[in-house]
């Protein structure tokens, strides 16, 4: 087992785009390996030496043996645990935008808040957010045709708009309350919404979204099928978005 | 004065009949000349490849569908980053790069020469703005005249010399360098949300049909006596049965003379038009007919428009052809009207091996290439970016050298591909001087800028220069097809006029190149009688004024003016 400690240096300023933090990356390296990759802060490339304190205890072979430990501040710290496969990232603390997108395996834990798009695109592994996130969770970037497509997020607060937009697969829990249109454009998949959330789907081709507190407006493009009970719970159904000829499933108590 | 000597290169010069031949090559001044004195800077080759600089004759790389493309797809603009070095700018995208990537690019591969192939004259002074920022390479711009209100009125009056004035006044408007026609009057029908559906399907309100917008087009082209002949992108593009269309269409400019020694017709992306069947269903190739009307016919000229699996962004003036894709396949569609000269689409689009539509557009590309017998007929080209992006000519190169490599991508097709083309069953193999014919010598002479010192390399051309890692006479390309595919997409150099501008496949240098335009004269009572009926049209239709539409020398810093006249 390898852990990674990293505290950053300073409260950033200007966002740092640190793809390079994941266990993939650290696997098997010494404080000053770890400390030689490069991360861009704003336009200029900076060893993560500069940037953090870096701890390394222990040894390990592969990247599933790796345990990274963000403590303090990196709420200007974007894309980390960028398309890892293995692995645990653990984040005491808030992370900005695009944390876990891409990815394909292993666990990253945020106790704070995420930031906009956290897991975009990934295609396995889970995203624990102990805090809110903010728009875009689990969705593509802009104009793919694909976000989410495999493994699991949760948010345990609330999420903002649009929560796994373009979602091809994979499932997102939100435990509070949702922004409007979550599940927008999607084309598979599961999200399943404990508190409110407004507009619901639309758009959709594929998938299932479940809301379990109140929803305020439904978009108009939903063919009602009747009751059906969900884990012991029942729901109206609702079958669409049928403009696009879709058959997206939709519970809404 | 800079002088340069290439030492022992393997030099293939279609033009100058120059076979593989181990010469020296003498660089002055950017130019190629017989010697040079002894302080000249030497490169080396030591028996490596050696080409002129590859020529497209074929290529979106500017202008507003262009952009109407980057500003579709941030997806594409996050493929194939490259930071800013000392010489380039940032780089981003790969159907749709920026306009930096766009010369880099083709440098890269050992390219120096693009043409823009549709241009309308409403949008020419931007299209113009992006080619000048566009760097290295030399460009040119072909305009759009085939759903022009100007172009129908003048041939429903059959009145050639006022066609072939305005002809000769839009070039000088866009400062373009030939006649670009896409889907004669289906642009037009298109502002009414209808097509034409072929060659004898009158365009709605102007009772002209696109047989005779081809032909007077055609015979408007050689009064002027333009340096390119006319460059048609067919009716009823995109949809299966298209071949006979096709054949139908090459017929009409049969009897073309030119007295140019070029072709009288260029028929452009033909892959997309050798399509048979009747529907889906039944879509099959049909690139055996056309390649041997080819074969028997020596007056035309096409390009293949090879498709390349993996992501495109097609774009074109074709409207309809665009709102059908994107209908077909629920994709992203941009529609754009251009006033009273033609329409557009843009549409993104992904090509899978495994639908076997794809796969029978991909083998028909290839088809065309290697069924028709002269190489000088048949130009390499993959419609950038509707075919696929121009960065994958390596890959198309190495599968019209080697049957192994076809079979390996075949491996990856659907098999229904195979029963509805001939393309596994094809033997044939290019050599080196039918890659150089293909990729670079015919094109310059179809463009004609062969003259202007492109594609060539014999004494007074332009040292445009490729020099590529890998041995000829040590390296059989038939299965040494990644070593080839490697060297050809990264040059060991590229010399623009006479410039190192790649070394080792990375930038050197970022020199501006210039930009071919064509001034011809015309019929003094042709042009008066089109002049009336220009300021009509401006005053009663167009949004802008004359005074605001034409573009200016401002807007073309770098110009290669080809003066002609009318005969």
């Amino acid at each position: 087992m390898q852990t990674i400690t990293l505290v950053p240096k300073e409260q950033f300023k200007i966002s740092v785009e640190a793809e390079t933090i994941t266990p993939d990356n650290f696997a098997g390296k010494s404080a000053d390996e770890i400390g030689a990759l490069v991360a861009y802060e704003g336009n200029a490339p900076r060893p993560l030496s500069e940037l953090f304190d870096i701890k390394v205890d222990g040894s390990a072979d592969a990247a599933d043996d790796v345990k990274i430990e963000i403590n303090g501040n990196v709420n200007r710290v974007k894309r980390i645990g960028e398309a890892m496969t293995a692995g645990l990232i653990m984040i005491n603390g808030d992370v900005d935008m695009r944390c876990g997108a891409k990815m394909k395996g292993g666990t990253i834990t945020i106790k704070g808040d995420a930031d906009s798009w956290v897991g975009q695109e990934m295609s396995g592994g889970e995203i624990n957010v102990q805090g809110d996130a903010n728009y875009y969770v689990g969705a593509g970037y802009r104009g793919e045709s694909c976000g989410m497509r495999g493994g699991k997020i949760t948010v345990f607060g609330n999420a903002n708009d649009f929560v796994g937009e373009h979602m091809c697969g994979g499932e997102i829990i939100i435990k509070g309350n949702a922004g409007i249109m979550p599940g927008v454009s999607n084309k598979g998949g599961k999200i399943v919404i404990d508190g409110d959330t407004d507009m619901p789907g639309s758009e959709m081709t594929k998938g299932t979204i479940i809301v379990k507190g109140t929803v305020k407006d439904l978009v108009p493009v939903y063919q009602r099928e009747g009751i059906e009970a969900v884990d012991g719970v029942e729901f109206t159904k609702y079958i669409g978005d049928v403009v696009v000829d879709g058959v997206g499933e939709l519970f809404v108590k | 004065m800079s002088e340069m000597l290439i030492k022992n290169a393997t030099v293939y010069d279609p033009i100058n009949n120059i076979n593989g031949d181990k010469m020296d090559i003498a660089v002055k001044d950017g130019k190629i000349v017989d010697s040079v004195t002894g302080s000249a800077q030497t490169i080396d080759a030591g028996g490596r490849l050696v080409y002129p600089g590859g020529v497209d004759a074929h290529t979106h790389i500017a202008g507003s569908k262009v952009n109407v493309g980057r500003i579709m797809r941030p997806d594409d603009s996050r493929l194939n980053n490259k930071p800013r070095t000392k010489v380039t700018r940032p780089r981003t995208g790969y159907t749709v790069p920026n306009v930096y990537s766009m010369g880099y690019g083709y440098a890269e591969m050992g390219y120096t020469t693009a043409f823009e192939a549709a241009v309308p004259i409403l949008k020419a002074r931007h299209t113009h703005e992006e080619l000048e920022k566009i760097p290295i390479i030399d460009k040119g711009g072909l305009t759009l005249f085939g759903s022009n209100w100007m172009v129908m009125d003048a041939i429903r009056e059959d009145d050639l010399d006022r066609l072939a004035a305005y002809v000769a006044w839009g070039l000088l408007s866009s400062r373009g360098w030939g006649v670009k026609i896409v889907n004669p009057g289906g642009g037009e029908a298109w502002g009414f949300g209808k097509n034409v559906s072929g060659l004898d399907d009158p365009v709605p309100n102007f009772e002209v049909t696109p047989r005779q917008i081809i032909r007077q087009l055609a015979e408007a082209n050689e009064k002027l006596n333009l340096p390119h002949s006319i460059h048609l992108h067919c009716n009823n593009l995109g949809k299966p049965g298209n071949y006979e269309t096709t054949l139908a269409t090459f017929d009409v400019c049969k009897d073309i003379k030119s007295k140019r020694d070029r072709q009288s017709l260029h028929v452009t992306h033909v892959q997309f038009n050798a399509w048979g069947g009747n529907h889906w269903g039944d879509f099959e190739s049909k690139a055996e007919p056309i390649a041997d009307y080819l074969n028997k016919n020596d007056f035309l000229t096409i390009d293949m428009g090879q498709l390349v699996f993996g992501s495109a962004t097609t774009m074109t003036a074709d409207g309809p052809v665009q709102y059908a894709n994107a209908r077909l396949l629920k994709a992203r569609w941009s529609n754009g009207d251009v006033e009273l000269e033609d329409a557009s689409g843009v549409t993104p689009l992904e090509y899978h091996p495994q639908s076997y539509i794809h796969g029978i557009m991909w083998a028909i590309g290839l088809e065309l290439a290697l069924l028709t017998k002269d190489p000088w007929q048949v130009l390499m080209t993959t419609d950038h970016p509707n075919g696929g992006p121009y960065v994958n000519y390596p890959m198309v190169m190495t599968m019209l050298m080697s049957k192994k490599r076809r079979e390996k991508e075949i491996a990856k097709i659907a098999e229904k591909t195979f029963e509805r083309t001939s393309i596994a069953g094809i033997d044939k193999e290019l050599d080196w001087y039918d890659i150089a014919i293909k990729t670079r010598a015919t094109h310059a002479k179809v463009l004609g800028i062969v003259e202007h010192g492109k594609g060539h390399l014999g004494v007074g051309a332009d040292a445009d220069i490729a020099i590529y890692d890998i041995k000829p006479d040590e390296t059989d390309a038939t299965t040494e097809y990644d070593k080839v595919e490697a060297a050809f997409r990264y040059a060991a150099y590229t010399i623009k006029g006479g410039e190192i501008v790649v070394k080792d496949g990375e930038i050197t240098a970022t020199p501006t190149g210039k930009t071919f335009w064509v001034k011809s004269t015309a019929p003094a009572d042709g042009y008066d009688r089109m002049m009336e009926d220009l300021k009509m049209k401006f005053k009663n239709y167009y949004s802008v004024s004359m005074a605001n539409y034409m573009v200016q020398d401002e807007y073309v810093e770098h110009p290669y003016v080809v003066e002609t006249g009318y005969q």
